[in-house]
This record gives C-alpha cells, sequence and structure tokens, in this order.
C-alpha cells in the first residue's frame, strides 16, 4: 500500500491543514482569552480601569454566595432540558427529510428552516413575546375557543418562556448536525434487519442511532454549550424568574467589573471542559469503517 | 448502497410504515409552523401603525416600508450584514474543512483533545470573548476597528461549528472508496475532487449555513469590535434608548422575502438547467445509437 | 424670518439656511478661537441673533475638511445636521453607535485616539476624565454655547481648572410612570412600586446600577453612588420586596412601553415622554410623576477625546452641528429636553410651545434637583449586590 491513507505516522507536514484554523484560533481567540484570564485575576479601579492588583477575590466570590451556584445549575438543566428536547424534535424531522423526501427538496427544506434565522433574533423573539403573552396570540385564541376561563400567565417571563425560545433558536442546530449524519445512513440496513427478525424499533435502536452518533453528538455540542452563555433569551422572555447565569456574568460588564466578568466565564468553562472530560467515552467516536 | 428516494417499497416493511410515514409528515409540518409562526407575526407588526412594536395594533399602513429607502443608514447596515456574512461563511467553511481534515485522519495522538480545543471559542460566553478581542486588537495591537475586525471575531465564532460539522462527518466516511478509488488509478488529488468532497457536501453546506445564520445576526462580539459603521444587529440595538420601530420589522420580512425570491428563483434556474441537460442528452444519445447503426 | 414649521417642511429651504447658519457660525469660531476667556463672564462678541439670519453670499468660508469620527448615541445627530455640516465645514462626521456608558468607556479606553469625540451621561464624565480618556474645553470660547441655556455653562461636576468637560446636548429625569386605572391612589414614593397590590406589574429597564441607585435613594442612603455595606444591605432589602412586583427588565424602552400600552405592565420607570408615547401605541391614558424622595436622570453631553488624531475638528463640529435649528428639529424627533435655550424660542415660534413645556424644556433648573446618573463607586459590591437579588 503505497498510498498515505493507511499511515498513521508521519512528519508533521501532513499537519499542514491545521495552520490556518490554528493562526485564526491563537491570534483572534487563545491570545485574547491569555489576556482577559489574566484580568480576572486583578482588580478595577474606582476609575473603571482594570489595574494589576493581584487577586483571588474575583473567584473566591463565586463560591462564597449560593445565588451563582444555584443560578448555574439551573443554567446546566435548562440546557439539558433544551438538548434533549432539540434531538427530541429535531430527529423525526431530520428522518423525515433523509427517508421520505428528495435529495433536491431536502435542501429546500433545510433551507426553509433556516431562513428565518437570517432576520432579526430581537424581533422573533419580540414576536414570541406577542403570542405567549398574557394579551398575546396563544391566549387570544384559547380564550375565544372557550378553551380556558382566564389567559395562561405562565408561559412568559419566567423559565418556561425562556425553555420555549431557546428550544425555537436552538432546534436548526440540532437539525442541521443529525441531518448531515443521518444523509448518509444506508436505510436498507433496515430492511435487512428487519428480515433477520428485529422489530422496527430495535432496528432503529441498535443500527441507526450507534452510526448516527457523531451527528447526535455534533447536535448536543451545539446546543448544550452555548446556552451556558445565554443572556439575552432570558432577558426579553425570562422576567425576573427565568435568570440564567450569563445574565449576572452579564451585569458584572455593564458594571464595570470586568475581572468579575472574566471570572465567572472562565468558571463556567471550567467547568464544560470537566464535563467534556467525564463524558469522553460517549464523545469518542471511532473510525468505524478504517479497521475494516 | 441505497440512497433515500430510492424505491425501497420493493422491500419487506412493517406493517405501520403506512401510519409511521403520516406521522412523520404531520410532525414535519407541526415544526415548520413552530418555525414560521412568530414570523407571521413579524410580518403582521412590519404593517402596523404604531411606533411601539406588538399588541395592541392601533392600525395598519406602509410607512415603515416607505421610509426604507430614505433610511440610508439602515440600508446600509443590512448590506453590511450581508457582506460580512458571506466573507465569514466562504472563510470559515474554507478554513474550518481544511482543518477537519488532519483532525481525523492525520493520526494525533489525541484527536478528542484536538476536537476540544476547536471547540472551546463555543464555551466561552460571547461578551468575554468580544472584550478579549477589543483589548487586544485595539488596546494592544492598536488596529484601528473596522469591519475587518468584525469579520476576524465572526470567524472565530463560526470556525468551531464547521470544524465539527465537517469531521464527525468525515469520521464515518468509507475510507474503502477512496481505496477503490486509488486502486483504479485516481491520485490524492482526484480521490479528494471527485470520491470525498462530493460525497461530504451536505457536511460543508451545513457548515455554511451555520455560519452564516450566526454571523448575519450575530451581536455581542460584533458589538465590541466595530468601528464606525453598522450591521443590522448593531443598527438594532443600539436603539436602546428610545427603542426599535417596526421598521425593523420591515426590514427582516423585506430580507425573508428577498432570500426566498433568490432561493426560488434558484431552485427555478436548476430545475430549467437540467431539464435542458437531460433534453440534450436524450438527443445526443440517440444521434450516436444512430450513428452506430 | 419665516415660522419654524413651514421652513422645516421644506428640506432644501432648510438645508440652505442650516448650511447658512453654521457657515456663520463657522467664521465665528474661526474668529474666538484665537482668543479663550476662561472666566464664565461671557464674551460678548456676535450676538447669536446674526448667526441665524439668512445666509450671506459675502461670508463664505473656505470648508475645513477632515473627517471626525464620533461615538454617541442615534439620538445625538440627524442625516440632515451631518449633510448640513457637511456642506458648511466639509467635515464628514462618521459615527460610531453607542448604546450604554459603559460600552462607550470600555471601547474608547482600547481604541483611544481613533476616536475625537464621546457621547457620556453626567457623573459618567468626570470618570472619563480622570481617567484620562478625555479632555476640558473652554466652552465660553464656542460661539454656539452662548445659545445654550447658562446653567449648562456651569455645572460644577463638570467644571475643573483647566476647563470644562463637556458640551452639554440634553437630559431628562427618570419618573414614575403609572396606570391611574389599576394604581391608587396616585403614587408619589419609590415604595409604591414595592407594594404587594402590584405583583407582576411593574416594568424597568435592565440597568442593574440604575436599579441600585433607585434603591439607594428609597431607603435614603447619602450617597447613593458609594453606598456603605449597611446602606448596601439596606438597599438589597428594598430590592427583595421589588423582585415580586417586576414583570420584566426590559431591554429597550420600546417594550416598557408596549407593556403600558397592552396593560400588561401598570407601573414603570422611564425617562420623559412615556404618556405621548404609550397612547400613540394605541394605550391608555398614563401618568409620570417624580416621586418625593428625589429621583435620577441624565444630564449628556459631548467630551473631546484627548490624543483624538482629528482633535481640531471638534470646535468646527460642535458651531455647526449643534446650532439650534438641528437641536429644535432633534427634540421634535426624539422628545426629551436639550440645553439648547434658542432651540426652545424656534420652538415657540413654530406653534410647539406645548409640546416643550410638556417635556420640561423651559425648566432646565429641574435637572440639577435630580441625582445624576454615573457609575459606583465600588462597582463590584453593587452588581453583586443586585445579583443576590435577581439571580435565578
Amino acid at each position: 500500500m503505497t498510498t498515505r491513507f493507511g499511515q498513521r505516522r508521519g512528519n508533521l507536514l501532513r499537519l499542514w491543514p491545521f495552520v490556518p484554523s490554528a493562526a485564526v484560533l491563537t491570534g483572534l481567540f487563545f491570545i485574547p482569552l491569555a489576556i482577559v484570564f489574566v484580568y480576572s485575576f486583578w482588580q478595577v479601579d474606582p476609575n473603571l480601569q482594570v489595574v494589576p492588583d493581584w487577586t483571588l477575590r474575583n473567584y473566591a466570590k463565586f463560591f462564597g454566595t449560593e445565588t451563582y451556584l444555584r443560578t448555574f445549575l439551573k443554567t446546566i438543566a435548562m440546557a439539558g432540558l433544551v438538548t434533549v428536547s432539540g434531538l427530541a424534535v429535531a430527529g423525526p424531522f431530520a428522518y423525515f427529510l433523509v427517508r421520505y423526501v428528495s435529495p433536491r427538496w431536502q435542501r429546500l427544506i433545510l433551507l426553509a428552516v433556516v431562513l428565518p434565522f437570517w432576520t432579526s433574533y430581537l424581533v422573533r423573539v419580540y414576536a414570541w413575546q406577542a403570542i405567549l403573552g398574557e394579551k398575546g396570540v396563544l391566549n387570544s385564541v384559547l380564550l375565544s375557543l372557550g378553551l380556558v376561563a382566564k389567559p395562561l400567565d405562565f408561559l412568559l417571563y419566567n423559565d418556561i418562556g425562556v425553555f420555549i425560545v431557546l428550544l425555537y433558536v436552538y432546534f436548526p442546530f440540532a437539525v442541521l448536525s443529525l441531518y448531515t449524519s443521518l444523509e448518509r445512513f444506508d436505510f436498507t440496513q433496515l430492511a435487512a434487519a428487519q428480515d433477520l427478525g428485529a422489530r422496527p424499533d430495535q432496528a432503529l435502536r441498535r443500527i441507526l442511532l450507534p452510526q448516527i452518533r457523531p451527528g447526535i453528538i455534533t447536535a448536543c455540542i451545539f446546543v448544550f454549550i452555548p446556552i451556558l452563555g445565554e443572556y439575552l433569551t432570558p432577558t426579553l422572555v425570562g422576567g425576573t424568574k427565568g435568570v440564567l447565569i450569563g445574565n449576572l456574568i452579564v451585569n458584572f460588564y455593564r458594571g464595570g467589573a470586568f475581572p468579575a466578568m472574566a471570572a465567572a466565564s472562565f468558571l463556567v468553562a471550567a467547568v464544560v471542559l470537566g464535563l467534556l472530560v467525564a463524558f469522553r467515552r460517549y464523545l469518542q467516536v471511532e473510525d468505524l469503517v478504517a479497521r475494516g | 448502497m441505497a440512497h433515500a428516494g430510492d424505491r425501497l417499497e420493493t422491500m419487506p416493511v412493517s406493517p405501520y410504515a403506512g401510519l409511521v410515514r403520516w406521522l412523520l409528515r404531520g410532525w414535519a409540518a407541526a415544526v415548520l409552523a413552530f418555525t414560521y409562526a412568530p414570523i407571521v407575526l413579524l410580518v403582521l407588526f412590519s404593517f402596523e401603525d404604531s411606533r411601539t412594536i406588538g399588541f395592541p395594533i392601533t392600525g395598519f399602513s406602509l410607512r415603515w416600508y416607505e421610509g426604507l429607502p430614505a433610511n440610508t443608514p439602515l440600508v446600509r447596515a443590512v448590506a453590511t450584514s450581508v457582506t460580512i456574512a458571506l466573507v465569514v461563511a466562504v472563510v470559515a467553511t474554507l478554513v474550518g474543512t481544511l482543518a477537519a481534515f488532519p483532525l481525523v485522519r492525520a493520526g494525533i495522538r489525541r484527536p478528542n483533545a484536538a476536537r476540544v480545543l476547536f471547540t472551546m471559542p463555543i464555551m466561552l460566553p460571547g461578551i468575554l470573548i468580544g472584550v478579549g478581542l477589543l483589548v487586544f486588537l485595539a488596546g494592544i495591537l492598536k488596529v484601528p476597528l473596522s469591519l475587518l475586525t468584525v469579520i476576524a471575531g465572526h470567524l472565530v465564532l463560526t470556525m468551531p461549528f464547521v470544524v465539527l460539522i465537517v469531521s464527525a462527518r468525515l469520521q464515518s466516511f468509507d475510507r474503502r472508496l477512496e481505496w477503490a478509488a486509488a486502486d483504479l488509478g485516481a491520485d490524492p488529488a482526484r480521490t479528494l475532487r471527485y470520491v470525498v468532497l462530493p460525497l461530504i457536501a451536505p457536511a460543508i453546506l451545513a457548515g455554511a449555513l451555520i455560519s452564516v445564520t450566526l454571523s448575519i445576526d450575530e451581536f455581542v462580539v460584533t458589538f465590541f469590535t466595530v468601528g464606525p459603521q453598522l450591521t443590522l444587529p448593531i443598527y438594532i440595538y443600539t436603539q436602546i434608548k428610545f427603542g426599535v420601530t417596526p421598521e425593523v420589522n420591515a426590514v427582516a420580512t423585506l430580507v425573508l422575502a428577498g432570500t426566498a425570491l433568490v432561493l426560488g428563483l434558484g431552485t427555478l434556474l436548476a430545475m430549467l438547467t437540467r431539464r435542458a441537460l437531460r433534453l440534450s442528452r436524450r438527443r445526443a444519445g440517440v444521434k450516436r445509437s444512430e450513428a452506430s447503426a | 424670518m419665516a415660522p419654524l414649521h413651514t421652513r422645516l417642511h421644506t428640506r432644501r429651504q432648510f438645508l440652505r439656511l442650516s448650511a447658512g447658519a453654521s457657515a456663520g457660525a463657522f467664521l465665528a469660531a474661526c474668529g474666538s478661537s484665537g482668543g479663550s476667556t476662561p472666566a464664565p463672564a461671557a464674551s460678548s462678541g456676535s450676538a447669536p441673533g446674526a448667526a441665524s439670519s439668512a445666509p450671506s453670499a459675502a461670508t463664505s468660508p473656505a470648508p475645513q475638511g477632515g473627517t471626525l469620527n464620533f461615538l454617541t448615541w442615534s439620538d445625538h445627530w440627524s442625516k440632515d445636521e451631518l449633510a448640513g455640516v457637511q456642506q458648511s465645514t466639509g467635515i464628514t462626521v462618521n459615527i460610531t453607535e453607542l448604546a450604554d456608558n459603559i460600552d462607550g468607556f470600555n471601547k474608547l479606553s482600547q481604541v483611544r485616539g481613533q476616536l475625537d469625540l464621546v457621547s457620556g451621561d453626567a457623573l459618567w464624565v468626570p470618570k472619563y476624565y480622570d481617567a484620562g480618556l478625555i479632555e476640558a474645553i473652554d466652552i465660553n470660547s464656542f460661539q454656539v454655547a452662548q445659545q445654550l441655556y447658562s446653567i449648562a455653562r456651569q455645572f460644577d461636576f463638570w467644571t475643573k481648572p483647566d476647563g470644562y468637560l463637556a458640551y452639554p446636548w440634553g437630559w431628562s429625569p427618570i419618573q414614575i410612570v403609572y396606570n391611574p386605572k389599576y394604581v391608587s391612589p396616585a403614587p408619589d414614593s419609590w415604595d409604591a412600586l414595592i407594594d404587594p397590590k402590584y405583583k407582576g406589574r411593574v416594568v424597568m429597564e435592565n440597568q442593574p446600577t440604575d436599579i441600585m441607585l433607585f434603591a439607594g435613594i428609597a431607603t435614603g442612603a447619602k450617597d447613593i453612588y458609594n453606598m456603605t455595606d449597611a446602606e448596601l444591605a439596606t438597599a438589597k432589602d428594598w430590592l427583595k420586596q421589588l423582585k415580586p412586583n417586576v414583570l420584566k427588565l426590559v431591554q429597550q424602552n420600546n417594550e416598557t412601553i408596549q407593556s403600558l400600552a397592552s396593560e400588561e405592565a401598570w407601573l414603570s420607570t422611564q425617562n420623559l415622554g412615556a404618556p405621548d408615547r404609550v397612547k400613540s401605541a394605541g394605550g391608555p391614558e398614563v401618568m409620570a410623576i417624580i416621586p418625593k424622595e428625589g429621583t435620577t436622570g441624565f444630564i449628556d453631553g459631548e467630551m473631546t477625546v484627548k490624543g483624538g488624531q482629528n482633535q481640531a475638528l471638534v470646535k468646527p463640529y460642535l458651531e455647526a452641528g449643534a446650532q439650534a435649528e438641528y437641536v429644535a428639529q432633534n427634540f421634535i424627533d426624539n422628545g426629551r429636553p436639550l440645553w439648547n435655550e434658542k432651540a426652545y424660542q424656534l420652538l415657540v415660534n413654530s406653534g410647539k410651545k406645548d409640546l416643550a413645556d410638556r417635556y420640561l424644556y423651559n425648566q432646565p433648573e429641574l435637572a440639577l434637583k435630580m441625582r445624576l446618573k454615573g457609575p459606583a463607586g465600588n462597582t463590584d459590591a453593587y452588581i453583586s449586590a443586585f445579583n443576590e437579588v435577581f439571580g435565578g
């Protein structure tokens, strides 16, 4: 075998495709990150300038008050819930697209799902306020149909409102991730499995799901992680009850307390890293075919 | 290898297949309805007369649409946003796809650690990345803030998505196809071009779509890295003191309609081209068989 | 001089007139920039009235040209004003949009000389100065400054030994706005917001420092910008009673208006102009009061950046752009009182006296009764207190 494909070792030159992205990451991400990391150990003077006054206070603060821990745990729970729900919503949708729709229409429908997200986020969420609010469309419909006696006031300005809108904002990412995995799946395997006596759900669970695992994992990463930093959605539809950790972090910025903001952000990122390490066995995707 | 759209009806199916298909169809319709419900209201509010978006509606008027051509900052902001999104999509897709290959195939000792490095920009709140970029680019490097710094910021945010989605696709790529191509005499470049890329195209497309989506509405990082330019989200969010008016609904509606129009025309064009090609091929085939007869 | 409203209706006439006005002002600025009088006793110079007369072809100025980089809010400028400035002085103004004071402060700290002029509120201005970001100006050497109310040139919080810290633009107090249909008796104090009767009916803007300031005023803190730990604790308790009443902390002002208009909310804290806006949004009649304990508010102005690349263009720009005609139009467009006294006269002359008076335009001394918007001294403590109350 003289091709490169089977080789696993070689010189550093084969890593050349990394260079552009490595340059982007280093110059535009890691270096700025290092700077704000240092800031997280400094303090802000009364003139709102960051001064090299080394301290651990910015980090210690978050362990001293139970508000931050409570809000952070709630944010993790919300992110998890939205991720699972997003997969549940996007899964059958992507499956339907790949299995029953011709390739040309597949792309169109995918674009149709993504298209609304090219309009402004703010006005879309304003529209959700108008749907879920006490005087909103949903309540008007329910009231006029006589299904409820008085308007539902628990859909907006709380965790439920945040959940609905977060699901709305993030499920297209799940759709796109699942679609790319499902798209290459050979559906005749399911029929073959049934020939061999498997029930449909068994076939799905033991044949389909393992093969689209990369897509599922990608979907989880695209949805779960960014939600931990979300603050706009909670501000717009969370009221005072649906506050997430992102809001508390941004509040520090608004007050000019940059070191505290940096410290809080790094703590959240550290937890995410911890989760990624803890769950690495589930995240590992072996090259299923190359071994063959 | 069978693909979607093949005539699978000839294979044995479960008795519930028909029901399942209808349920899935209903689900897809429900998902699309969920996606477009707020859009309906968004368009509705663009026609409302009062300055304040939302219910109650005091009356209907076209004034927000009429005012658009005169509102040059807004029009320019939309153009800027679209330009940035396209540039970011192209660069992020190129750079990200390029990086996905060695990530999966170069035999790196700790592939998951490398993947985590690429995922890191997603892990940090945008506001931190924004502050960091501002301090580094403007404060330390003294780079003037401009569209370039904005594009740089967007690149950082979108590249991880492209890398992850393309590498996930590459991960489960059937290498034997490449080996077969090599057996048939193709060099690595041809194999890449004619075998690998077409098969991972859906992932690249998904990555590009995600990049455009993330960039066109990006506010937080843009806010820190922008100079005297306006993108649509910046225009909207800086109306904080007095609030936005339905003109942003009007702009959003036009953007939506415009994109749908472009897509519709594109699809129509593709359909017509395909039909024309098929016809010409058929005619050429007939000629050839006539010639050989 | 034709009434303002007919002049304004013909854009071209308006532009020509303002070009003439700014040309005259520009000339005056060129003339007076040579000698500056530090004493508040205004130099008589050319009477302000002369600048607003019809453009005199004889005094056409040599346009300066150049670009001015201006970081400001969208209500501090207009397309017409910039066009007029461009026409008369040749200066092109590059606007970078500003959302909140902290954003401007942060950005200027990093980009420095890339900007020339920055807008800021009241007590933020001295912070910019103390951080070495801006320079003082000689306000009385500005011809156009003669059009201002005199108290606007004498704010003690903007007066430093080497000059005045900002060119005044506008102001507004924060009022408590309420719907009399549901809120009675008529509120007169901040404590109305924590009345359990109004659970889930209060809407406020999402400004953590400002909300801490309200709490400080409501609980009688001595210096609301530097509250002691004890005062912070009392303020926190007040906020804990406020929290269940708050329906939401909004991102933008239009959300407050919409909530009041749909009667989802019955009380809110806002700048001037709410009743008008709620009415035109199809909402009910709402009333606005200033609580008896006092209130905060903003006084904003334009600050000259220290080391700005085009610093020399700041004065010509202001001389041309801050003229009464533009200010009057700005008031009509945006609806909050401005510091240009001459513009008030123009508004009165064009039949807008009622509107202007309703917005307190002719009562500028009220502004000095407000506690002014600014950053907190120990901001960490303020935000921590806020987060502990409003955290999830």
